[in-house]
């Protein structure tokens, strides 16, 4: 029925997308025989229907016709839907009363009979002709937006992400589990392909996240729980304890001279040692000492208190509890990173085995001038400079068999880094690369690579390593190079893997907390690998960084700058409007019995306890209809798709 | 523990009846000394030795299937080997049986029409039941580690062989192709390194434990087998071995039998001793010396046993 009582009068548009649907669709026979199907006031064939002349035809027949809905037969909804509902808003309908009959996707392009293909086209309009007769005009659903974002890790990505949030007015909180903030990248000697310095390109940032006004820096802090939906989500955080008072430490380092453990330190990857109370590194954020719990000789039963009887500002606190702060956002960011796949993973090559068989951090950390052989290359096992360093690629990626199948990205020019790197410090020593292929897609990455075969003399062999093991001082390395088909044995000081990037420890526990997904390799998935390539598929949650999959950091950076543009958009809005086709509850037909609340993936759906119904949080819902479909009472349909309607649907489709 | 034996298949092949009868009798002994009766399957022949790789010529699976089809007919569902070769290429044959429908078919096809003539009454039957691959095949280094316990033969030891510092060496069969054999990981296996340290060995770690040891260039090409055995007992004697372990007596040819060939090309060659891991399991377990047969091996093992030369234990 139209607004005024009467039937309505249904328009069909059948498009012909130049040859994709009319070369196997008989176009001008589906819009002969809908323009007799009861209900159809009007219909046509169109070449281009989604072209300017094309939406004018539908513009002036739903003027012409009187027409009170309009199905258009082409592509998928994905595609064209919104084109044509603004057609028919210009008309004066509602975008509600315009449905897509996708015969191109579902029938022209799957197909090989056209008499079939056909007649398939025409079931699929008929039953959206069944199903717009009952079509209601819906309003949008508005609420409110909190203009504040959490960032969740700072790396790069976290960093660049609440930096250009909080330029754009909104406050932001980080979040980061660590001591410090920095991430990965901190860690990192010297940057490819510019070779400038890493810590010297990222301190000031830093600094910045520190210093500015609307950033509000949590480290040493852990999201526990996220409820509610885009714009007005709340987060609870855990605070975990530092047992020093960070606007009390002055840094002085009395504590950490007196403590009597020692431990490995991890920011060195245990290259080096530090004490239980430890500043992460010298340019660390927060500037405070943090007591390291796991290694500190116990707070309880015995007290060791040496750093406490030494701190003359009363900083430290064996006090301090774990607290849980509660806070309200309207956007999330995810920037946790990523680790590198562990080196036990690859036996073969002895990376656990042997202390000269190390990953690409490791030795990111021994190039490093702050590093624990203080900026001289040197091997972790007798402290002596390699004279000659086998470096191996793809240590675990692009391999599906056995370990990742993906390409990790970054390695090859990073090795080629390293190898170049090494060459300045050891001039006379040898750098040899096994590689599978040298990948080197970025702007300037092919000259670095050309420098450091050329200028570094660093010896590539494509080929693959078979077994790594050391005999005496050496380590030995079998392998095979690949362009000769010679099986390669060489002796080295030093040996570097270039692992895996995987996806950061504990990211299936987040991604439960957080309700988003990942994909199967655990990156976290973008809501369009294309045309929404920092969104996630739950609206609210932005991506950036490696979190998302392998990257390098004028990749993370760009994508943190664009996640920080989206939680702007999102933020630019006075109202948030939601799609009002959800699925409400009759409260009549209810009998509470929950089964709808525990089959709904956005937590929509919760029991009034007094009133014995399940209510809708209208927001939330997608309308998604897993609880339509579970509803024994039918107390439970989506808005214009109702029981009604697909049964309408279904048995125009099956009619002969 | 009564004197109730379980009864258990037990396909040795041919090498442990003619060249490494001390591979047979050891296997014999520790299993009577575990509580097994083995029982060889009848009319057992020669496994193959290598599991047939093109595609198309099937008939090298007659044979192991063969084989595994006179254990099921007697009723087995198990049948456990300690040569690797035989291991290897009955356990593949096997698999081919259950996940190719094809060779499945062809196989079966062809061996239906198998004739067995009654030995007492010269009685042909033929016409037999299909093989559908429903015979587990297990390495004897499996079957200790899953069915045995390492508990029970830590409970059973009798001689203490602490003193003995013992390389495990896999060779090829035992792990590879990956995924077909399954008896652990071949990058990085542990399944030997577990059983000598139950059995009471001082297990030393050496990188040429999944390397070739040359197998048969023995025949085609010798040096090149040589070369290849000498990297193995030279890395086992590097990282400070008295003794290499394995369980393939092919391996034991190359890297025992032909030491006197190694020393021939590599003059500053030591010799070292060999012994398969069922002896060193037979005399952990207190079997008699005679048994362990140590006088067919080339490089003398006593003395790591602390056996003295008039055969006294020291």
């Amino acid at each position: 029925m139209n607004s005024h009582g009467k039937k309505k009068r249904i328009g069909v548009f059948v498009c012909h997308c130049g040859v994709n649907i009319a070369a196997m669709v008989d176009v001008k026979r589906v819009a002969e025989e809908m323009g007799a199907y009861p209900g159809v006031a009007f219909s046509t064939d169109y070449i281009y229907m989604c072209s300017d002349p094309g939406q004018q035809v539908i513009l002036d027949k739903v003027i012409e016709e009187k027409l009170d809905a309009v199905i258009v037969a082409c592509c998928s909804p994905t595609l064209h839907e919104i084109t044509f509902q603004n057609a028919a808003k210009l008309a004066g309908l509602s975008p509600f009363q315009v449905e897509i009959a996708n015969i191109r996707e579902q029938v022209s392009w799957v197909h090989t009979d056209r008499e079939e293909a056909t007649l398939k086209a025409i079931r699929i309009v008929r039953s959206l002709v069944e199903k717009i007769r009952y079509n209601k005009n819906l309003e949008p659903i508005e609420v409110d937006v909190t203009r504040r974002a959490m960032v969740i890790g700072a790396g790069i990505s976290g960093i660049q992400a609440a930096l250009d949030i909080a330029d754009q007015g909104y406050e932001v909180l980080l979040v980061e589990k660590e001591a410090s903030i920095g991430g990965h990248m901190i860690q990192l000697s010297e940057t490819f392909p510019t070779l400038d310095c890493s810590q010297c390109i990222m301190t000031p940032k830093m600094v910045e996240v520190s210093r500015h006004p609307n950033i509000k820096l949590m480290t040493y802090h852990e999201v526990e729980s996220i409820s509610g939906f885009v714009g007005n989500f709340t987060v609870r955080i855990k605070k975990k304890p530092r047992y020093v008072d960070e606007v009390a430490c002055t840094m002085c380092g009395d504590c950490e001279v007196v403590c009597p453990e020692i431990v490995p330190d991890d920011f060195n990857l245990g290259l080096s040692y530090r004490k239980a109370i430890y500043l992460p590194f010298p340019q660390a954020i927060p500037g405070t000492y943090t007591l390291d719990i796991d290694s500190c000789l116990g707070l309880w039963p015995i007290r060791c208190s040496a750093c406490k009887d030494a701190c003359e500002v009363n900083a430290i606190d064996f006090d301090q509890k774990e607290e849980i702060i509660e806070e309200k956002v309207g956007a999330i960011t995810v920037c946790t990173g990523y680790d590198l796949y562990s080196m036990k993973s690859l036996g073969e090559f002895g990376g656990e085995k042997y202390e000269d068989v190390v990953d690409g951090l490791e030795f990111e950390r021994i190039l490093s001038a702050s590093g624990p052989t203080g900026g001289e290359v040197r091997r972790p096992s007798d402290g002596k400079v390699p004279k000659s360093i086998v470096f191996i690629q793809c240590c675990g990626s692009r391999d599906p068999e056995n370990h990742k199948s993906y390409c990790s990205r970054i390695c090859c020019m990073y090795t080629a880094k390293h190898a170049m790197l090494y060459k300045h410090h050891v001039p006379d020593g040898q750098a040899t690369v096994f590689y599978i292929d040298v990948r080197t897609g970025g702007k300037r990455f092919e000259e670095f690579y050309q420098r450091t075969v050329e200028e570094g003399n660093v010896l590539y062999l494509r080929g693959k390593v078979s077994k790594v093991y050391q005999e005496g001082d050496k380590i030995i390395v079998h392998g095979s190079d690949t362009l000769t088909g010679r099986k390669v044995e060489m002796e080295a000081d030093m040996v570097v893997l270039a692992m895996a990037m995987e996806k950061k420890e504990g990211t299936e526990e987040l991604l439960r907390k957080l309700n988003i997904s990942a994909d199967t390799d655990g990156w976290l998935a973008e809501a369009h690998p294309k045309l929404k390539p920092v969104e996630s598929i739950n609206v609210g949650f932005y991506l950036a960084g490696c979190a998302n999959g392998p990257k390098d950091i004028p990749d993370a950076v760009a994508q943190a700058s664009a996640a920080a543009a989206k939680v702007g958009t999102l933020f630019a809005q006075e109202k948030l409007q939601h799609d009002p086709a959800i699925v409400p509850v009759n409260e009549e037909l209810c009998s509470g019995c929950e089964i709808c609340v525990n089959v709904c993936p956005y937590d929509a759906r919760e029991l009034d306890s007094e009133k014995g119904i399940v209510i809708v949080n209208e927001v939330l819902c997608e309308g998604c209809g897993a609880c339509a479909a579970a509803c024994p009472s039918g107390a439970a349909q989506k808005r214009n798709q109702t029981d009604n309607q697909i049964f309408s649907m279904l048995s125009a489709i099956l009619k002969k | 523990m009564g004197n109730k034996k379980t009864k258990l298949h037990y396909y040795p092949g041919c090498t442990l009846k003619e060249k490494t009868t001390n591979l047979d009798d050891t296997t014999y002994a520790v299993m009577d000394l575990l509580g097994y009766e083995l029982i060889e399957p009848e009319n057992w022949t020669c496994c193959g030795a290598e599991f047939p790789l093109t595609e198309e010529k099937i008939v090298g699976l007659a044979a192991p299937v063969r084989i595994l089809r006179q254990v099921k007919l007697e009723g087995g569902n198990k049948v456990f080997t300690v040569c690797s070769f035989c291991f290897n290429v009955l356990k593949r044959a096997n698999e081919a049986m259950v996940t190719d429908p094809l060779k499945h078919k062809r196989i079966n096809a062809f061996l239906k029409d198998d004739i067995t003539i009654d030995r007492v009454t010269g009685d042909k039957t033929t016409g037999f039941p299909e093989y559908n691959g429903d015979v587990s095949v297990l390495h004897l280094l499996e079957f200790i580690r899953d069915e045995v316990g390492y508990e029970k033969i830590r409970a059973l030891i009798k001689r203490d062989l602490g003193k003995v510092k013992v390389v495990p060496y896999y060779g090829c069969r035992l792990l590879r192709p990956k995924g077909k054999i399954g008896i652990d990981k071949p990058d990085d296996p542990s399944i030997f390194e577990e059983f000598l340290e139950n059995i009471g060995c001082e297990v030393i770690d050496f990188p040429f434990k999944q390397e070739c040891c040359g197998s048969y260039l023995s025949l085609s090409m010798p040096d090149a087998a040589s070369e290849a055995s000498y990297n193995v007992l030279r890395s086992a004697k590097l990282n400070g071995a008295d003794v290499l372990a394995l369980s393939c007596p092919l391996c034991y040819y190359n890297l025992d039998r032909r030491q006197d060939r190694i020393k021939e090309k590599f003059p500053e060659f030591h010799e070292m001793p060999v012994l398969f891991f069922t002896q060193l399991l037979a005399w952990a377990l207190g079997v008699d010396e005679e048994i362990l047969g140590l006088d067919q091996h080339f490089c003398d093992p006593r003395s790591v046993l602390g056996i003295d030369k008039s055969g006294v234990e020291i």
